[in-house]
């Protein structure tokens, strides 16, 4: 008849549970380094892309028109804003947890849905005022319907935010936008693994610490 | 044949020429390039720069140097030749050399008035401004709000006053706004350019219209894709078109429709010299149509220097200089990147 001792840790290929969870955060904190790393690569290679698309473009519009004498200096709401959040899984943990929160909340769309109402009243006077007829202005109105593909609000945003260097502009700045667009993506999620790897690495610490007192 | 320029054209016109074919010998050349593109730090090229004509321009300058610093000098040297035909010309070339600026001051005008718009100091937007483009009322720019006062108060009394019948409103002035006055500005400045070229007749006439309809065509194109996707109407960017050129007036009326590169890509094909163009592109691609654009316009550009006695070699060598700069600049953003792979991306070869 075999007797089972509840008292002493299971053992498993030679290991306790202890072991297997300190294992286990050790693997942890190594995934979260790679992933770490390898975010921090993708960055560099976003960044060099999108500098050289920078550059691509002021080649193709002229320095006069990509210039940083162009940055808007007018006190307007942030297009994109960071939400700073403590991890919901463990109350105690402390561990931040980035939010990235791109082109513009509601409220920030709904008066830029009025300035662009506005904007585009301030283009119409001037249809007006080249136009003739009526009849003119009637035609031309439900063509320019027809013909306005600016459907997308994050689109709507990525130009405005773009308007800065002129409201037509190259392709090779729209694609330098989207690359330092990806940057941004990429940077709050190396924020975001960095605080996991931290998180991880001070679990190792604890574990280890308590290993050296049990000795 | 034309009218009898040869035996009169040298009277005043002779000396002027002279000097901007000597100028045209000192471009750079392939050598040059290659040179240039295989430096490693942007001292090495203000070293390869130093045996050229540009070395007395950059010899001064302390390291480390900038890509802007570079093309800033090179400029100067283009400033100072471009002043040196305009003091020695007499009219008709003397307003000739002036209407090469009037782009430069379109240029700066819009810069100002989006740079004020954002609220940056007006000595920073200065210091921005092209110099062939500078008049003594620049600055004065900053305190308009709308355009009528932007013509009441500076432009009525520049060059660029005939431009502005067809801006002129009491709008306050928006980055919608400014782009429509800036592209119309610059159809006027065309036009204007383009019949006072046809006003002098002769080979002059002949050389400058084809440049000058390469140039609206262009300006087409780029109008065109630069408007996909934003709220720029069909009406308004038709009337952003110059009213000449080969694409003038049908290939207008095609490109207004256009919603993506490949209907434009469509419509330029239809045009032999257009065609060459997008054959080098592939399907949806409009990366390189700069490129090609300008080896098209170095082309034509050096295909002037084979005539004499007409005062589109003045055109040419300033527009050439203006590609060489552009050059120069690509090369030394590539390598302050780190990115000389990409060198042969941009940089078009004069000769």
């Amino acid at each position: 008849m075999e007797v089972v001792d509840h008292e002493t840790p299971s053992l498993e290929n030679g290991k306790t549970d202890k072991e297997v969870e300190e294992n286990a955060n050790v693997l942890q904190f190594m995934d979260s380094m790679d992933a770490y790393l390898t975010l921090i690569h993708s960055l560099s290679s976003t960044l060099r892309r999108g500098w050289l698309e920078l550059a691509s473009a002021r080649h193709s519009m002229g320095a006069s028109r990509v210039n940083t004498v162009l940055l808007d200096h007018t006190s307007h709401p942030a297009a994109t804003s960071l939400l700073v959040t403590q991890d919901e899984g463990k109350v105690d943990s402390g561990k931040p947890h980035f939010t990235l929160c791109k082109w513009a909340s509601s409220s920030n769309e709904n008066s830029l849905l009025g300035e662009k109402q506005s904007s585009q009243d301030k283009l119409h006077p001037q249809l007006r005022h080249r136009g003739s007829t009526e009849l003119y202005e009637e035609k031309t109105s439900s063509e320019n319907k027809a013909s306005r593909e600016v459907d997308d609000p994050v689109q709507k945003e990525r130009s405005k935010s773009l308007s800065m260097f002129g409201t037509l502009v190259s392709p090779k700045l729209r694609a330098a936008q989207l690359s330092f667009e990806a940057a941004l993506e990429t940077l709050v999620e190396i924020a975001n693994m960095r605080s996991e790897m931290v998180c991880t690495f001070d679990q190792v610490n604890m574990k280890l610490a308590g290993r050296k007192d049990e000795k | 044949m034309y009218g009898f320029e040869a035996m009169t054209f040298n009277i005043h016109g002779g000396y002027l020429e002279a000097i901007v074919r000597g100028h045209r010998a000192g471009l750079l050349t392939a050598a040059d390039y290659n040179n240039l593109c295989q430096c490693e730090t942007l001292d090495d090229i203000k070293m390869h720069l130093s045996a050229t004509e540009y070395g007395p321009y950059l010899q001064n300058e302390p390291s480390p140097l900038h890509t802007t610093t570079i093309v800033e000098k090179c400029t100067l040297k283009l400033v100072d030749e471009y002043k040196h035909m305009l003091c020695q010309a007499t009219e008709p070339l003397s307003t000739f050399l002036e209407y090469i600026t009037y782009g430069h001051m379109i240029d700066n005008v819009v810069l100002i008035v989006t740079g004020t718009l954002h609220e940056r100091d007006v000595q920073e937007l200065l210091e921005k401004c092209h110099p062939l483009g500078m008049f003594d009322s620049i600055a004065t720019l900053a305190v308009a709000q709308n355009m009528r006062e932007l013509y009441r108060l500076v432009l009525v009394d520049t060059p660029l006053a005939p431009y502005f019948s067809e801006c002129i409103t009491s709008e306050d002035l928006d980055d919608m706004n400014i782009e429509i006055m800036r592209n119309t500005l610059y159809k006027a400045y065309l036009e204007d350019f383009y019949k006072f070229c046809q006003k002098l007749g002769g080979a002059t006439a002949e050389i400058m219209s084809d440049l000058l309809a390469f140039e609206a065509d262009r300006r087409a194109v780029n109008i065109t894709i630069n408007s996909i996707g934003t709220e720029l109407t069909r009406d308004d960017r038709r009337k952003l078109y110059s009213n000449f050129g080969l694409l003038y007036p049908y290939g207008h009326e095609e490109l207004a429709v256009c919603e993506d590169i490949d209907q434009v890509r469509a419509v330029m094909e239809k045009y032999p010299p257009y065609q060459s163009i997008f054959s080098k592109l592939s399907y949806g691609e409009s990366q390189m149509l700069d490129k090609a654009f300008y080896e098209e316009e170095v082309k034509r550009l050096c295909l002037a220097f084979e005539q004499q006695f007409h005062y589109g070699v003045f055109f040419a060598y300033m527009r050439l200089r203006e590609q060489e700069i552009r050059n120069l600049m690509w090369i030394s953003e590539c390598v302050a990147q780190n990115q000389k792979s990409r060198v042969h991306d941009s940089v078009v070869f004069i000769f």
